[in-house]
């Protein structure tokens, strides 16, 4: 790319950062992300009763639903394979849309990208702090169902908090990265979306590995299953699963470092795509 | 802390113009496997050079005033300067906290109520919640919008949103201020409040940097002209003040210009 403008801005505020220390500062403005992302949600059900908790709500009704119905079709026993469903839904649900709206995150920002200077990530994470909102909101049901079902909550269950932090930063990286991508070539959307709509089915969500039998490395090198296996699995109550652990930290590390190349690359030019 | 500056050195800034082909992503593949026989356009596409090797330094004290026909790069010079657009060669150098008035509407959200919509700005200008509501008064009683600040933005008139985005976007304190056109905005009374609060503004800033149409402000409030033309600086002078009584670099409250006036009469002479 044919940069070569210095540009120094000192070290005053939000607006001194360049694309190498976008994602650093953007993260690290907590306080600005974590506000905008609370308006989205308070905007969305401004007028409604329930507020944002028709996110649960709509997550019990799907999960008893889908749950009473697969069981049956899967022959798998209500008693595994409802919070089995109920985790996946509320896991994918976060990915999935954290994918779609991070496709048009800068687009969507441009009102703001055009007129103040806030490093970029800033934006992307607003989006997935709103996602993650509703993902806080659809947990619940998930707990309820544990102990409604009399699951005995083991040890691992302390690891979920580090675990939806984790699932946190990898919407972030993601974010970032198609949400530069979307911004200069506007037809990667809807492959996008096409992408996830697909892996909905090839991922275990509605299916666990099992069924597979013979096949189930089909899961085992889906990333995405290890994302949800992260949160799922001590959830569940299942012993430590250090796959899946090491595909998320993997997943985070080169994900990261690809934001960030990206980042220092096309940072500056962003606006100019808008 | 205080010196304030800024630095510009053969700064070029340049906007790729991509139509519906140069944003697919099927072109710059094709173009890259087939070296560029099938759409061959997705790697060509015009560029509108907004600003052509500007080099200037504004230091401590000084008030600029912009001039120039429309699209001659005004606007796009205080969107570099605030750091919106990054200049595509040569070297700006930015000391002090910058704060910018280009667009007074920016970011109000019509379905937020005024005091929301006064939060969410003192945010994204990254001040603390605490320092917020230390503002939010000092806000609500210049906009006079009384208990309207409680109601969502959508059913204010456009007066009353432009009062709102007035006192939102003119409480800021900055080493730098830049602005597009000078802001006239409200019935007459508002009027004389927001040219008082301008002028205090300009006071309190080090650096100011205004682009207007209007020769009477520049020749009021500025210190140096600069004329630009088609992002280029053609001309470049100090604004010689007219000799008055009470012409001081704080200018009294005393004096309120009829900025409508001015406007208007700028605009049919123009």
């Amino acid at each position: 790319m044919m940069n070569d403008a210095v540009i120094d801005r000192g070290k005053t505020d939000l607006a001194s950062h360049d694309g190498s220390d976008d994602l650093i500062a953007g993260i690290c403005a907590v306080r600005v992300w974590g506000t905008l992302g609370w308006h989205d949600i308070r905007q969305r059900y401004r007028r409604s009763v329930l507020g944002p908790f028709w996110f649960t709500l709509s997550t019990a009704i799907m999960v008893l639903v889908l749950g009473a119905l697969y069981s049956q079709l899967l022959h798998q026993d209500i008693h595994e394979y409802l919070p089995f469903l109920a985790i996946g839904l509320v896991v994918w649900g976060f990915i999935s849309s954290v994918a779609n709206e991070g496709c048009s995150t800068f687009m969507g920002a441009a009102y703001l990208i055009k007129q103040i200077r806030i490093p970029l990530t800033v934006h992307v994470c607003r989006i997935v702090w709103r996602n993650f909102l509703i993902l806080l909101h659809s947990l619940p049901v998930v707990v309820v169902l544990i102990v409604a079902l009399g699951r005995s909550m083991s040890l691992e269950f302390l690891l979920v908090p580090l675990a939806l932090l984790i699932l946190f930063l990898q919407g972030v990286w993601i974010s970032v990265v198609l949400g530069v991508l979307c911004a200069r070539f506007r037809d990667i959307q809807p492959i996008v979306a096409n992408l996830i709509q697909v892996a909905f089915f090839f991922t275990p969500v509605m299916w666990s590995p099992e069924v597979l039998k013979s096949r189930a490395w089909v899961a085992s090198y889906n990333p995405l299953y290890h994302l949800i296996e992260l949160v799922r699995a001590p959830l569940m109550g299942h012993p430590l699963q250090w796959q899946s652990w090491a595909w998320s930290l993997g997943m985070l590390v080169v994900g990261f470092l690809f934001a960030h190349l990206l980042m220092r690359r096309t940072r500056n030019r962003v606006p100019y795509w808008l | 802390m205080t010196s304030s500056s800024i630095t510009a050195e053969g700064i070029v800034v340049e906007f790729p113009i991509y139509e519906n082909s140069h944003r697919s992503l099927k072109k710059a593949v094709l173009n890259l496997t087939t070296g560029g026989r099938i759409g061959q356009d997705a790697g060509r596409h015009p560029v509108v050079r907004a600003i052509d090797e500007m080099t200037f330094g504004f230091s401590d004290g000084e008030r600029i005033g912009l001039v120039g026909h429309n699209g001659s790069g005004k606007t796009t010079l205080l969107r570099t300067l605030t750091g919106v657009y990054e200049p595509v060669r040569g070297k700006l150098k930015v000391r002090g906290r910058i704060a910018s008035l280009l667009d007074v509407s920016m970011g109000l959200d019509p379905d937020a109520t005024g005091f929301e919509n006064i939060y969410l700005r003192g945010i994204l200008d990254g001040l603390k919640p605490a320092h917020i509501r230390s503002k939010v008064d000092e806000i609500a009683d210049f906009s006079d919008l009384g208990d309207y600040l409680n109601l969502p933005v959508r059913t204010y008139s456009s007066g009353m949103m432009l009062r709102l985005a007035f006192s939102m976007s003119t409480s800021i304190e900055a080493d730098i201020l830049i602005m597009d056109e000078w802001l006239s905005v409200g019935d007459a009374d508002f009027k004389a409040k927001a040219a008082q609060r301008l002028e205090t503004l300009v006071g309190n800033a080090s650096i100011v940097v205004v682009a207007s149409h209007e020769p009477e402000l520049i020749q009021r409030v500025c210190t140096r002209k600069i004329s630009i033309e088609h992002g280029r600086i053609v001309a470049d002078e100090p604004v010689v003040p007219k000799v008055s009584a009470d012409d001081s670099d704080v200018p009294a409250g005393s004096e309120v210009p009829d900025l409508s006036a001015a406007s208007t009469a700028s605009r049919s002479a123009a």
